[in-house]
């Protein structure tokens, strides 16, 4: 088995391969919540020029509070073992 | 917003029905250009971003459409949270089984673990927003030709 085959078997193709991002899929969450926070707010606010700020604002505190999850439920799980 | 859309000649199921075919373009027959920009964009690119994570194949659609809408919901349950993003779960989904019917060993591969997870997150949380979108531009082309 050549080690180019092997290369071309294993490369990233977009929308073809999965993107190989094991590593830190966790920081994938940031687009998502940025997005849902960007068309949350779009949908709310009457004026379009508050959005940013909004949304942005609104993305802060989603992140904040999944980390306060995380932590409380890493701690429930080191309590519970 | 301007008085020219204080009556709104589009018919609010229409605006609807647009508004799932391209996600914000709802808002755009209702005379509310930003807002229709801002939602499509991204939308779309989340879709995007989520083929791009997780391959065409993160959209599974169900292997029949016709018999029983429960069962599609209960084998395919993020099928429908995806498919809210308009056709182009439905162009995705067919080039997904078209590369899989014809081309035994096709290039086209599916994803598995995280990828795959958060593919398949990106593409429904994006339908299910779009959802949101057409629930909202419906109500306002209803309500006062697209007035917030």
């Amino acid at each position: 088995m050549s080690p180019l085959w092997l290369l071309a078997e294993y490369s990233y193709s977009p929308f073809f391969k999965a993107a190989p991002l094991w590593g830190y899929w966790y920081l994938l969450l940031l687009p998502l919540c940025l997005a849902i926070a960007i068309v949350y707010k779009s949908i709310r606010c009457d004026s379009m020029s508050r959005v940013p700020k909004q949304a942005l604002e609104l993305f802060a505190f989603i992140i904040v509070v999944m980390v306060l999850a995380a932590g409380a439920l890493a701690a429930l799980v080191n309590i519970l073992d | 917003m301007s008085r020219a859309h204080d009556t709104n000649p589009v018919p609010a199921p229409l605006v609807a029905l647009a508004a799932w075919l391209v996600p914000g373009s709802g808002y755009l027959l209702i005379g509310q250009r930003a807002r229709a920009l801002t939602i499509s964009i991204t939308i779309l690119l989340l879709f995007v971003l989520g083929l791009l994570i997780g391959g065409v194949k993160v959209v599974d659609p169900p292997a029949s459409y016709t018999p029983n809408p429960m069962r599609i919901i209960f084998d395919k349950p993020w099928f429908v949270g995806q498919i809210l993003a308009g056709p182009i779960t439905l162009v995705t989904a067919a080039i997904g089984k078209d590369s899989e019917d014809r081309v035994p060993s096709s290039p086209i591969y599916s994803s598995h673990a995280r990828s795959n997870e958060i593919g398949t997150l990106y593409t429904a949380v994006a339908g299910m927003l779009n959802l949101l979108a057409i629930i909202d531009v419906t109500y306002r082309a209803g309500r006062s030709g697209g007035n917030p």
